[in-house]
């Protein structure tokens, strides 16, 4: 399969349309019939993924409109896990941290009706899965279970692992696992990588990895170890600047974070092409994604479609500047 | 004789962040939100009063984190984005030092007074203290633009912090002192500077006799210790150095697990320390920030049973 050159995508969230949020405080106290709030999530999804597509992204996804938050939608469809309450991140932010409270097991399917819903409804070819990986629910759990954090995020990744499974066989081609929290302890990096390749072995899809908000240095050195074919990488935010690091990615995608997602202003096309020419000082064309830093929910929704369209078309202006050299597409990788 | 004791912040209800995002909204008055502050200070006080907590805070609701919001009513400092506290899913925000700092005009004080007034009326018998962070943390965690060297910006900071301790309307004040025991961590930044240990034992003593200090340690051992002070020690994730000899605090239970520990071996393990000891004051192992509410409170509840044994 051929892609245009810099294949342009999501990284995940999307603000929820102001309706959908009513739904989801209605059915919270209770006085939404589950049916209906499940049909306004598949309408909010249908109509945010047509945004996506309006926009001109290549891969899009959903906006994540089914789910509430990024571990709790997980951590409460596997069992084992317990809630206490809310814990806050910072001011007035919080959220559910779940505790393993018994051995956790897959019981349901965690995203697949999700799939098969923007599978059935987009005009692309290729759609973005992504998910919470198992280091980062792991780090964003309590354990009162498991002897070590290892443990328990060895765990997770064969619960994933056999969602992974089912998504390929469903049709999935592209999942994006994402570890935020994965360089969160410098010295558990590596459990970190081992439970991401325990979660991705023996599946044929292709693979992206995200991480953001953190230091890329406890990254780099083990870009070659990590067994899937992208990294997904926040660089808006720091100005583009500390790009060091990217010397180490050799073989790997970048997946070039160029619009920042915790600024309202919308950056002109100009400025994308511009954050992109210096990226490919570090990775060929032929390598490159090119995506927000991160999920876009805490923007308002018109300024975050219009940081995608003009994401969009920022790499129009280099696709122009690549097609004279005869840069036009790139094969669709799968493998690390 | 053992005295459990509360160590800087309580989980933020979130009936009181309610109110506070209301406020923002510009949908609640600043009276009301203060009736708010004060009627959640109440529950607080009743709670420790009923878990037979000895030593309090005023749990810090009108804190977002330990530096907020006094890095805002200190003149030279600008506030900067969010940062990871150390390596937990907890977010501060910055100082960045722009020039020489100096104290600006400041509600503290005034916030204090509050909470004793509420002390006095539903919990005379306990002793309530201050918290404030202490120079060498607020330094570490500091984006420094303006002193040549981290010593000298944690000697500004101590500068700072003396003169806000001599307007407070306690006895006993508690540094957080987490950098005393904690590297910053590089899932923070890449850290350039340190304050070396002499200056940092040298600012402690120095503020001590200003006021009677608690100074907190969490996440680690301290690898010196001001004299004079009492020093809490994280059972958790450090250890109690065998040759420490002065007035002792200990954190035994874990504020970052929810897991419950066994009141049986909390006892076992306090036995040693209070033969040699004498007396010491038992606290959670950091800020219980880290908890839902309920379980923070069943831990509070734990370490009352603790005390006079
Ligand atoms: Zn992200």
């Amino acid at each position: 399969m051929e892609l245009q050159i810099l294949p342009t995508s999501i990284i995940g969230s999307y603000p929820k349309p102001r309706w959908l949020l009513r739904m989801y405080s209605l059915y919270e106290l209770g006085r939404l019939p589950e049916e209906d709030f499940r049909e306004a999530v598949k309408d909010a999804s249908v109509a945010v993924l047509r945004e996506h597509e309006r926009a001109g992204v290549d891969i899009p996804w959903d906006g994540e409109m089914g789910r509430s938050e990024m571990t709790e939608y997980f951590t409460a469809k596997i069992s084992g896990f317990k809630f206490y309450g809310p814990v806050r991140v910072w001011g007035n932010a919080y959220f559910n941290k779940a505790a393993a409270v018994s051995k956790l097991e897959y019981s349901e399917p965690l995203v697949l009706d999700e799939f098969r819903w923007i599978k059935a409804n987009t005009t692309r070819e290729i759609v973005k899965v992504p998910i919470t990986g198992p280091y980062t629910i792991a780090e964003w759990s309590f354990n009162e279970y498991y002897s070590s954090k290892e443990e328990l995020a060895f765990e997770l990744a064969r619960i994933l692992n056999r969602e992974f499974t089912l998504l390929e066989k469903e049709g999935a081609t592209f999942i994006q696992i994402d570890e935020p929290a994965m360089l969160n302890h410098p010295d558990e990096v590596p459990i970190a990588v081992e439970a991401i390749n325990r979660a991705v072995k023996g599946v044929n899809v292709k693979f992206g990895l995200h991480v953001c908000y953190s230091n890329y240095n406890l990254l780099a050195d083990y870009f070659d170890e990590i067994n899937v074919s992208q990294f997904a990488l926040e660089f808006a935010n720091r100005g583009f600047r500390e790009m060091e690091f990217l010397k180490k990615l050799t073989h790997g995608e970048l997946g070039f974070g160029a619009v920042d997602v915790h600024n309202p202003r919308i950056e002109t096309p100009e400025e994308v092409a511009k954050a992109i020419r210096k990226v490919m000082k570090y990775i060929e064309p032929e390598r490159l994604y090119v995506n927000p830093d991160c999920g876009l929910k805490l923007l308002d929704r018109s300024i975050a479609y219009q940081k995608l369209v003009n994401m969009v078309k920022g790499v129009e202006i280099i696709r122009k500047e690549l097609a004279k050299e005869g840069k036009e597409s790139i094969p669709f990788r799968r493998s690390a | 004789m053992i005295i459990p004791a509360l160590i800087g912040s309580l989980p933020r209800p979130v009936s009181l962040s309610k109110k506070l995002e209301q406020y923002y909204l510009g949908r609640l008055s600043e009276e009301k939100l203060e009736e708010a502050y004060r009627e959640h200070t109440r529950r607080a006080f009743e709670n420790l009063r009923r878990a037979g907590i000895r030593v309090i805070t005023d749990g810090l609701y009108r804190w977002d984190d330990i530096f907020n919001p006094l890095i805002r009513f200190i003149d030279g400092v600008e506030v900067n984005g969010l940062f990871k506290f150390y390596e937990n899913n907890f977010f501060y925000r910055s100082p960045v030092v722009k020039g020489e700092l100096s104290l600006g005009e400041n509600p503290i004080p005034e916030w204090l007074n509050v909470a004793l007034e509420i002390k006095e009326e539903v919990y005379p018998g306990a002793v309530l203290k201050a918290v404030l962070p202490g120079p060498v943390t607020l330094a570490y965690h500091s984006i420094n633009e303006a002193y040549e060297s981290l010593d000298e910006l944690a000697e500004a900071y101590a500068g700072v912090l003396a003169e806000l301790m001599k307007e407070l309307p306690v006895e006993l004040v508690e540094l957080q002192e987490p950098a005393l025991a904690a590297e910053l961590s590089r899932a923070t930044r890449e850290k350039s500077d340190s304050v070396s240990a002499e200056t940092a034992k040298a600012l402690i003593e120095r503020l001590e006799k200003v006021k009677a200090l608690w100074v907190v340690t969490y996440f680690g051992t301290p690898r010196g210790f001001p004299e004079g002070v009492i020093l809490n020690f994280d059972l958790v994730e450090g250890t109690l150095p065998e040759n420490y000899r002065g007035d002792l605090g200990v954190g035994i239970v874990n504020a970052r697990e929810t897991k419950m520990e066994r009141r049986d071996r909390l006892v076992d393990k306090l036995k040693p320390l209070l033969r040699k000891h004498g007396k010491l004051y038992v606290t959670p192992n950091t800020l219980l920030d880290f908890l839902p509410e309920s379980v923070a409170w069943r831990k509070l509840k734990l370490l009352g049973k603790l005390g006079g044994e």
